[in-house]
């Protein structure tokens, strides 16, 4: 290629992926950075780069919101339950269609698919009352159940793709040595296949903290979530303290994007196994 | 290895109570509501087709069904655009891939609430960074709580911003995963960059698009939450979709069988807006 075209490809490419950072990351920078600024910085324009970081918004946040603290302690709880129960789940699965071929398991592997074509907000009215009847409106574990049934279908799918990637002779040889299936499957294959568990805890954890739909419908105050009560905010926001509200999403998002970023490499393995071979 | 059918049954047994308990059976007891009347406290009675008679005649019904039906479009196809668009930019080689990488991610973290505080703040009349940017240029602000139109443009950026990291590291993954020694053929055969996509990146790449394209639909059709949080609907119940008109009519008109009926329609209609790529799809199975 000549100079002045590559110069120019060269240009367009750095001007792309501005774009791409700008997009991706501006809205975020904006809102966390407003957290920690003092009142009259939050809107100065052009953005100040440089300020006085203040924690104000934050303690205004406890004293004005203490039900924002206690609903993170939920989400956590949810979070956590929701990610033990669809991983075990799909493990068990996974295992099972990795190494067994049967068509009517070929069926009921394309039926998880299927059932999933089915929207949350339709089987929301059926559950209502049933959940009511059994005491479980309300209750960390019912949301946690939620949570995890709408993984559980991509966590097989991406469970299986992994175990897969191992080989059968180990089951064998741990058969020889006289383990049962469960023994292998605990001792042997749950160790080799962690990085697939870690990739759909990875979708079920992101899932869980973020949701909004369902613990609108199932919860009132003993199991409200974080991005109901951060919703209640915005619907009460008088327009005045938005640095409370920029705290608020701040404490909501910086822990599950931290998890992300540390995460990234098994969501984007998770990703390719679970779409491509699912 | 001796195997039994109970194992077998056993190892399957967790993930199908859930998925059957949770979506199955609700979604059966669905069917029978959707013929019923039904409200709370009052025993139901079988009213045939009526429900769903009711639900097609109702103009907000259709007017939720249009709102999703132009949203979803819009937004999986941005979001197509963009994805590969993005994909072959990462794949011809960037400096600090991982990093970007990263920073391209981040929206997928963020909840729909807090992107919705997010973007309500930079489009803020007064005090967002976007709206006076457009002020300065010259250009109208995006007055998303007044006009239906500009309400639903706001909802399809919302919705853009938050998915395009999940369209985008499929169609990354997949890009990625063709050969390299195909590029050198075609550039040994003398083809243009532009002919080598044309004839080599996206003939490959077609069956991972039409993945990404299906998963995407079904799921934007649920669409509810920033509808939610940013308009409500409003202003009167302009800029509905069909999640939020279900909402209203069981939760807060206690209509159950209505709302029954249109659980129903909803996946038949997000079966039907996926029907053209599901079609493709299965031609590109046969064909290979």
């Amino acid at each position: 290629m000549p100079k002045p075209r590559r110069l120019l490809v060269k240009a367009a490419k750095a001007l792309a992926v501005a774009a791409i950072l700008l997009w991706s990351l501006a809205p975020i920078v904006l809102i966390v950075s407003a957290a920690f600024k003092p009142e009259r910085d939050i809107f100065a324009v052009p953005p100040t780069l440089l300020f006085e970081p203040t924690l104000s918004h934050f303690g205004a946040l406890w004293r004005r919101w203490p039900e924002f603290f206690r609903a993170l302690g939920n989400s956590l709880v949810v979070t956590v339950l929701a990610t033990l129960i669809a991983v075990a789940a799909s493990a068990l699965a996974g295992y099972a269609y990795s190494r067994f071929r049967a068509p009517w398991l070929s069926a009921s592997a394309f039926w998880l698919i299927v059932v999933r074509l089915i929207p949350p907000i339709v089987v929301t009215l059926p559950l209502f009352p049933a959940v009511n009847y059994l005491g479980l409106q309300d209750t960390h574990i019912w949301l946690s159940i939620l949570y995890a049934t709408f993984f559980v279908s991509l966590g097989t799918f991406v469970m299986r793709a992994f175990i897969d990637q191992i080989p059968r002779e180990l089951d064998e040889a741990a058969s020889v040595d006289g383990a049962g299936r469960l023994t292998t499957l605990v001792r042997v294959i749950a160790p080799l296949a962690a990085q697939g568990m870690l990739a759909v805890s990875v979708f079920v954890i992101v899932f869980a903290w973020n949701e909004f739909l369902f613990a609108f419908i199932f919860t009132s105050t003993r199991a409200r979530t974080a991005p109901l009560v951060l919703a209640d905010m915005v619907g009460n926001f008088d327009g005045v303290e938005w640095g409370t509200l920029f705290a608020a999403a701040t404490v909501q998002l910086l822990p599950v994007l931290a998890f992300v970023w540390l995460t990234q490499r098994y969501l984007v393995a998770g990703l390719t196994a679970g779409a491509t071979k699912g | 290895m001796r195997e039994t059918l109970a194992t077998r049954l056993a190892l399957i047994a967790p993930a199908h109570a859930l998925v059957g308990g949770v979506i199955l059976l609700p979604a059966c007891y669905l069917v029978w509501l959707s013929f019923q009347q039904s409200t709370f406290g009052v025993q139901a009675t079988f009213v045939g087709f009526a429900n769903y008679a009711r639900v097609l005649a109702d103009g907000y019904f259709w007017r939720a069904m249009a709102n999703t039906a132009l949203v979803v479009l819009a937004v999986v196809h941005i979001e197509l655009l963009l994805g590969l668009a993005m994909a072959l930019l990462f794949a011809s080689g960037l400096p600090f891939r991982k990093v970007l990488l990263a920073a391209v991610l981040a929206p997928y973290a963020v909840s729909e609430v807090a992107a919705v505080v997010m973007w309500r703040t930079l489009f803020d009349a007064d005090v967002g960074h976007v709206a006076w940017l457009l002020k300065a240029l010259g250009l109208p602000t995006l007055e998303w709580a007044v006009s239906p139109t500009q309400g639903l443009a706001m909802v399809a950026l919302l919705s853009v911003w938050l998915h395009l990291p999940f369209t985008f590291m499929i169609l990354y993954a997949a890009r990625l995963a063709l050969p390299t020694d195909l590029y050198e053929a075609a550039r040994i055969d003398g083809a243009t960059g532009f002919q080598a996509f044309r004839r080599v990146t996206l003939p490959l790449l077609m069956p991972a698009i039409l993945i990404a394209a299906l998963f995407r639909l079904i799921f934007a059709f649920r669409l509810f939450g920033e509808v939610w949080l940013l308009t409500g609907g409003g202003p009167a119940r302009s800029t509905e979709v069909v999640a939020v008109y279900l909402y209203l009519e069981a939760f807060r008109y206690n209509a159950f069988g209505p709302a029954a009926a249109t659980g129903w329609l909803m996946v038949v209609a997000s079966l039907v807006l996926a029907a053209p790529y599901l079609w493709r799809l299965a031609r590109t199975h046969a064909e290979t």
